[in-house]
């Protein structure tokens, strides 16, 4: 039988984690919320939008302090990687170009849609016709609410404050390639 | 019912040039509700239906408003009036709720010549609040507006002034000081019915003698003031008076806005006894003359700007920033301040720099502060946070490095010599502490407590002489440096705290045996500190004495100047005794008058002389 690890008798972490300890603690609390949400009058989809929110922020914020910032040290962001604090192949992607910002992988995974193509949210803005993206049966004037049914684009959206998106700014707009975006 | 007053109130607005003009003697206003009525002041008819050109004589009106006043805030005063008084079916003349609507935005509304200022504010409505009755004075009674002001009303003949006529002025001055001696027993704690006037009256009757002289005084002045303005009233009831006649039924949609005047009523008026009010004639009725209260984009805009003056913001600062020029907030901030100033805010707020940005937004306290506006865009502002938290963290990170990391064993070391006994396997004394900070710390491993306990268990066991002897073992093993003369027992070396022979003694047997030793040594090798700790010591060393020697000489002059002065000190007493001495003499006239004195000057030194001369 092999030893049996506990908070305890662990190895501690690298030096460096009590800095970014209790914001990691915060996005584990949210996402602990965002899955002991309640369902009612919710979509399918709709469930699991912040949990994808939650991993590509806490994803981006352990990318940011290792690349951006070089805050952390390499045995710390290896450390953070291996205990599941952020996606690794997430952060292989954005490491490309092209996918800079990409939400998350699933955007990017043609095989699961019906046209074998991306999400709309990898569509350019500006090459958006007037009314794609939005939500059927949203008049303009409303409160702007994608249909992502399929992908979590809303996720991009939660507007904070005047042109404040959230911490990636998703310039684009995500809705399913079964609406049929592709032809 | 009689409304003379109405002619006063002339109407500014103009038709709509698209609509045929009204024919005289209408007037169009503005409902409440946003409808436009029409009414004729002569006939005292509303109408919704704009009337023809070719004047009804009577108007087929589908609702007749019943208006008694035109102006909406009019009505609201006349409801507003009847509710309170008991709705008795009485109506007060207009001249006064509407002369009191008229002083409502007193300070800085003007109307010269009918010009409407280009901002003014929609002021509120002024109307009849409470109403007394004054004694002695029948048929009037004496109305306070909603705003404070206050007007005297006839209830026989429907009259209304601002400007009390004399007699009921007296009468008004009689009844105030009635109140204020009411008041002034009610602090005393006598009289419990405010407002009622047999109340006052008792009141009146207990008063002192010498109260109701200064009162016939402070009467007999204000009488004296009422009579300087007695060449103003008789116009002022000539103009209420010939209301009626002054107006012919169809001057009033030609009457041109020049014969508006606006009279300025301040609070501060107010506050003065109301007979010393310098009213202008025709004043109550004319305070109207605004018509219809129109909400136009003018308005709009002038509230907007008082708003904004009021949060204390500059153009440009708000939402549409972009109309404005830049450099509407003031002098220009260079890219470098603003990010400057931004950095500050975040130092200022102690903001831990491994805090997400959207984190920081969402607690929200930077907004509240002036400089996050500094910079305008949130782009602007996530990126300097970047700049700044990345700065931060490098600073962090320099100052860990320097930082000399604490052991873990020493807070370890020192909680084993609490807590340990002999008596406790590891494990059972890991389980009763677990819960202690010193065995959660996983810095220093499981494996390394353990060993540390079994060591220390095992050498409590050990007889004392041998446990000093390992102790002396082990300060002798340290070397000078570290360990020396001018070491305190209570900040031991590093080298020390972290050795279980340091624990093996108790406390109160090792301490002395310690500083014993630490006597015996020498003190602190200067060698042994590197060149530059040395510089610095040298400098402090010299800047100390720079310091000492400043001091002295700051000193040293200190006590010349006081040497100085008192000796100026003393030569001044001398002179001043000498001079004394000399007046003291001359002062010496006695009988024989001058002559005697002389003499005697001349005695004196004769006898002066005559003494020098014995002694001799």
């Amino acid at each position: 039988m092999p030893p049996l690890r506990t908070a305890r008798n662990r190895k501690p972490p690298p030096e460096g984690f009590d800095d970014i300890e209790d914001t990691l603690l915060e996005f584990a609390n949210k996402m602990k919320d965002a899955e002991n949400a309640s369902h009612e009058g919710k979509k399918k989809h709709e469930m699991v939008w912040p949990v994808f929110q939650i991993t590509h922020q806490r994803s981006r914020y352990i990318y940011d302090l290792y690349y951006e910032k070089e805050a952390i040290s390499r045995q710390l962001y290896d450390w953070l990687l291996k205990n599941g604090y952020a996606d690794a192949n997430l952060i292989a992607k954005w490491k490309k170009q092209g996918y800079e910002k990409l939400c998350c992988l699933r955007c990017i995974q043609t095989k699961e849609t019906n046209f074998n193509s991306t999400c709309i949210c990898r569509v350019p803005k500006d090459q958006l016709k007037e009314d794609q993206g939005q939500y059927q049966g949203q008049s303009a004037t409303d409160e702007p609410e994608y249909d992502t049914s399929g992908a979590m684009g809303n996720m991009a959206f939660q507007v904070l404050g005047e042109g404040l998106f959230t911490y990636f700014a998703v310039d684009w707009e995500c809705k399913t390639a079964e609406q049929g975006w592709g032809n | 019912m009689e409304q003379p007053e109405r002619k006063k109130l002339k109407p500014t607005y103009q038709p709509a040039p698209g609509l045929p003009p009204l024919p005289a003697g209408w007037t169009e206003h503005t409902a409440p509700t946003g409808h436009k009525y029409y009414y004729n002041a002569a006939t005292q008819q509303s109408t919704y239906t704009r009337p023809a050109a070719p004047l009804p004589s009577h108007s087929p009106s589908p609702a007749p408003a019943p208006y008694s006043a035109p102006g909406y805030g009019a009505e609201y005063q006349h409801q507003a009036y009847q509710g309170g008084f008991g709705g008795n079916g009485q109506q007060y003349p207009y001249a006064a709720p509407a002369g009191a609507q008229g002083f409502q935005g007193n300070h800085f509304q003007s109307w010269n010549e009918g010009q409407r200022k280009p901002f003014h504010r929609p002021r509120p409505e002024d109307r009849p609040k409470h109403k007394k009755v004054i004694p002695n004075c029948a048929p009037w009674v004496l109305i306070y507006t909603k705003l404070g002001r206050r007007f005297v009303h006839n209830t026989e003949t429907q009259e209304s002034y601002w400007k009390f006529p004399e007699d009921v002025m007296k009468a008004v001055i009689e009844f105030d000081r009635l109140k204020l001696d009411q008041k002034l027993g009610k602090q005393g704690g006598e009289g419990t019915g405010a407002n009622n006037v047999p109340v006052k009256q008792n009141d009146r009757r207990r008063r002192s003698a010498s109260l109701q002289r200064e009162d016939e005084e402070a009467l007999a002045a204000e009488l004296a003031a009422a009579e300087q303005e007695h060449e103003v009233r008789p116009a002022a009831t000539t103009a209420v008076g010939g209301k009626a006649t002054s107006e012919a039924p169809g001057g009033e949609d030609e009457g041109s806005s020049s014969e508006y005047e606006e009279i300025e009523v301040t609070d501060d008026e107010e506050e003065e006894n109301d007979a010393h009010r310098e009213r202008q004639a025709g004043e109550s009725g004319s305070a109207a003359p605004e018509g219809p209260v129109e909400f136009n984009e003018e308005d709009i805009a002038y509230q907007l700007a008082q708003m904004e003056e009021s949060y204390g913001l500059d153009p440009g600062e708000y939402g549409g920033g972009e109309e404005y020029e830049e450099g509407a907030e003031g002098l220009p901030l260079t890219e470098e301040d603003s990010a400057a100033l931004f950095k500050d805010m975040l130092d200022d707020f102690h903001i831990n720099p491994y805090t997400p940005w959207e984190k920081l937004i969402e607690d929200g306290y930077i907004i509240e502060d002036d400089r996050y506006t500094v910079l305008t865009t949130m782009k602007a502002r996530r990126e300097c946070y970047d700049v700044w938290s990345r700065e931060r963290i490098a600073d962090l990170k320099a100052a860990r490095a320097k930082m000399e990391k604490q052991d873990p064993r020493i807070p370890y070391l020192a909680f084993l010599a609490e807590k340990v006994t002999p008596k406790l396997y590891w494990p059972e004394f890991k389980r009763k502490f677990k819960k202690e900070p010193e065995l959660r710390d996983t810095k220093l491993p499981d494996k390394d407590k353990e060993k540390l306990y079994r060591e220390h268990v095992a050498r409590m066991k050990l007889p004392q002489s041998q446990l000093r002897s390992d102790l002396a073992a082990l300060m002798k093993s340290l070397p000078i440096h570290v360990l020396n003369k001018d070491v305190n027992v209570e900040q031991l070396p590093k080298e020390m705290l972290v050795d279980v022979r340091y624990i093996s003694l108790e406390a109160k047997v090792r301490d002395p045996l310690i500083r014993a030793y630490l006597d015996t040594l020498p003190p602190k090798p200067e060698g042994g500190e590197t060149a530059e700790e040395a510089a610095e010591k040298e400098k402090k060393n010299k800047d100390r004495e720079k310091r000492e020697a400043a001091m002295r000489e700051r000193e040293r002059r200190v006590e010349e100047e006081k040497r100085k002065r008192e000796r100026d000190q003393r030569i001044g007493m001398a002179q001043m005794r000498e001079r004394e001495r000399e007046l003291e003499q001359a002062m010496r006239v006695g009988r024989g008058g001058l002559r005697a004195q002389l003499e005697g000057d001349n005695d004196a030194p004769s006898d002066a002389n005559g003494a020098a001369n014995g002694s001799a």
